[in-house]
């Protein structure tokens, strides 16, 4: 359950300003392992993404994370998704996505989490809903995915656990139905609730804020729209009517998810298309060091994955010897 | 044994001590893989004689000189053929002319000296006594049928016999447990030991140990009595497990029904139910997680 779970425990953070702070510094992690790993000549601070430009390149490959999944055959539950996002999210708290490309890890939070939510899909047909790549091509980007699962898993501190708020607007709608007549048919709620969680997942707001009380808001949300008022259902139903605290402080917690939503903008194709440009041209860069990180793995033993072509040289050879074997035995039979 | 190789792929017999050889009519040995490949159309010829040979007259092989196999299969053979005993000749003279008959024939057909003669002996032999082999092979299956009943009485002994072990252990230990209950009790009516029972063991090791030299002098038991030290301990009281789940109460799993959550949630298929499923687990674990959490987790 969620209140005793990791993720109350240390992936939920007081304020929008601590997340920023964490943003920064590993924006600055990474800039100091840059500057120091290579003095070569065309390196200069100027080179490296600012803060904002690294939020606009966030946000366009969430909505490509978001596109990929909603194009995912077979269909890929809710849950799944919002895994992913969290995934996501998490990962690029604690790293720059000057250092991991954004376009791998985007694909391996999703495959680890069809894993980790044990929504069952082979490797194979995972990268083959990348369409837009040859066979041979999403070959290459599933060894990347493996790659780049370790390292994934370990970022998010091995805290694989994500509780989505679908589960509990369930519930929620359920408590209406039962407890509170006076809202009549809360079903038409649903539709509303669910575009404000599906925008929710887009923002911080499930590192601030607990699932139960996003699903909340996303109800009280969708009611205020339709006109209907549900703070009776706070104060008797839920037991709030002498705790008035706890009940400003709630208000309070939803005006704050509310502000994030409304501060959410999709990002821009021309600032997405520059930062681009700079992004690819950082890997470009520090490549030699990724590539580095990529044989300490091999060389470390547990991660030791044979690339293919060694494994398709060998598996040849096993045919070769076998084919001789059988030609002897036919010659032998013949006398 | 294993100095004996198969004659095809001769190396195969050493590397692998449980492979078997397997002999056929013509007396030659050939193991289990290469009668496999040989035979594998079924009927091929012998790799030593070239004989046509068939693969299911392959036998395994039971010893080592496969003539002695050869042989056996023979004589099998010419024996439910020849089946006369001895009750069936007048004198004994006689028997043994026809045991040496018999064996003249098993010898020359192993050996394969005038086969064609040997076999054609043998079929006038079956033709002129064919009534007699019947009655002969009739007495046989009713001999067999008599051993077979030796061996089920003796095993039914053997169980019988088994049985009773079981009960006189089982007798033992009722006596052993009476002697002590008769022991028990005994102390029970002992009249100094009386007093003793009664009284709170504040000291108990001294009246304990006390009570014993009187018992052991008195009433001359054999058996030791340990007194046994009592050990006081607080009480365990129950305390059921508080959780903070950071939110408004949750109802129990039993009362959702009476409380009417499950008319709000997809009843269960008769497929559900069978695995253990009821729609009040899913509406439970809906509920839990909509209220986990929901005020404010700090204060």
């Amino acid at each position: 359950m969620f209140h005793n779970s990791s993720q109350k425990k240390y992936w939920i953070f007081k304020s929008e300003d601590e997340l920023e702070h964490m943003r920064c510094k590993a924006n600055q992690k990474f800039r100091n392992k840059a500057l120091e790993s290579g003095k070569k000549p065309g390196v200069s601070e100027s080179m490296f993404l600012q803060r904002h430009e690294e939020d606009v390149l966030f946000r366009h490959y969430e909505r490509r994370l978001l596109e990929f999944c909603n194009a995912f055959k077979p269909t890929m539950p809710k849950s799944v998704v919002g895994t992913a996002l969290m995934y996501f999210r998490r990962f690029y708290l604690s790293n720059s996505v000057m250092e991991y490309h954004p376009r791998i890890i985007m694909l391996t939070c999703t495959y680890l989490a069809c894993k980790v939510d044990e929504f069952n899909v082979s490797c194979t047909q995972f990268v083959g809903n990348l369409v837009q790549e040859t066979p041979a091509g999403q070959e290459r980007v599933l060894e990347q995915i493996l790659e780049y699962e370790l390292l994934l898993i370990q970022q998010l501190n091995f805290h694989l656990v994500v509780h989505n708020p679908y589960r509990p607007m369930e519930g929620l709608l359920i408590d209406l139905k039962t407890r509170y007549p006076t809202l009549e048919s809360p079903e038409s709620l649903r539709k509303t609730a669910d575009d404000f969680l599906t925008q929710a997942a887009m923002t911080d707001a499930g590192l601030l804020f607990s699932p139960s009380q996003i699903a909340l808001t996303a109800i009280l949300n969708s009611a205020s729209r339709a006109g209907l008022n549900m703070e009776s259902y706070l104060t008797q139903c839920l037991g709030l009517k002498e705790e008035k605290e706890t009940l400003s402080k709630m208000y309070d917690s939803m005006r704050r998810m509310k502000t994030l939503l409304k501060k959410y903008e999709p990002p821009k194709l021309e600032e997405v298309n520059i930062s681009k440009q700079r992004l690819e041209r950082i890997h470009a860069e520090f490549a030699s060091s990724s590539n580095k990180r990529k044989r300490g793995y091999e060389e470390d033993g547990h991660v030791a994955k044979e690339p293919r072509l060694v494994e398709e040289v060998r598996q040849a050879n096993i045919i070769l010897s076998l084919t001789f074997v059988c030609c002897w035995f036919v010659l032998n039979n013949s006398f | 044994m294993d100095e004996q190789g198969c004659p095809r792929c001769k190396t195969t017999k050493y590397r692998n001590p449980s492979l078997k050889l397997m002999v056929n009519v013509c007396g030659h040995t050939l193991c289990e893989n290469c009668v496999e490949m040989l035979f594998v159309r079924g009927s091929s010829n012998c790799v030593q004689c070239d004989t046509p040979l068939r693969k299911s007259n392959f036998r395994v092989q039971l010893f080592e000189d496969p003539t002695v196999d050869k042989e056996v299969e023979i004589r099998k053979k010419v024996l439910k053929i020849y089946n006369k005993r001895d009750f069936d000749f007048p004198s004994l003279r006689e028997y043994n002319d026809y045991l040496e008959q018999v064996e003249d024939i098993v010898y020359n057909l192993t050996n394969n000296v005038d086969v064609e003669n040997t076999k054609l002996r043998m079929e006038q032999y079956q033709r002129e006594n064919r009534d007699v082999i019947q009655r002969n092979k009739a007495k046989l299956t009713r001999e067999q049928e008599e051993l077979e009943e030796l061996l089920l009485q003796e095993q039914q002994s053997n169980e019988q016999r088994r049985l009773e072990v079981l009960q006189e252990e089982q007798r033992q230990l009722q006596a052993k447990r009476k002697n002590k209950q008769a022991l028990l009790d005994e102390l029970v009516r002992c009249t100094r030991c009386m007093a003793v029972c009664m009284c709170n063991d504040k000291s108990s090791d001294a009246i304990s140990e006390l009570h014993y030299d009187r018992c052991s002098m008195s009433d001359r038991q054999t058996v030791s009595l340990q007194p046994v030290t009592k050990i006081e301990d607080v009480l365990y009281h129950y305390r059921p497990l508080q959780v903070e789940t950071y939110g408004p109460p949750v109802p129990e799993l039993e009362q959702l029904g009476r409380l009417g959550y499950l008319n709000h949630v997809r009843a269960a298929v008769t497929q559900d139910t069978a695995g253990g499923y009821t729609s009040g687990l899913a509406c439970y674990r809906a509920i839990q997680d909509a209220f986990s959490g929901l005020f404010p987790l700090r204060g």
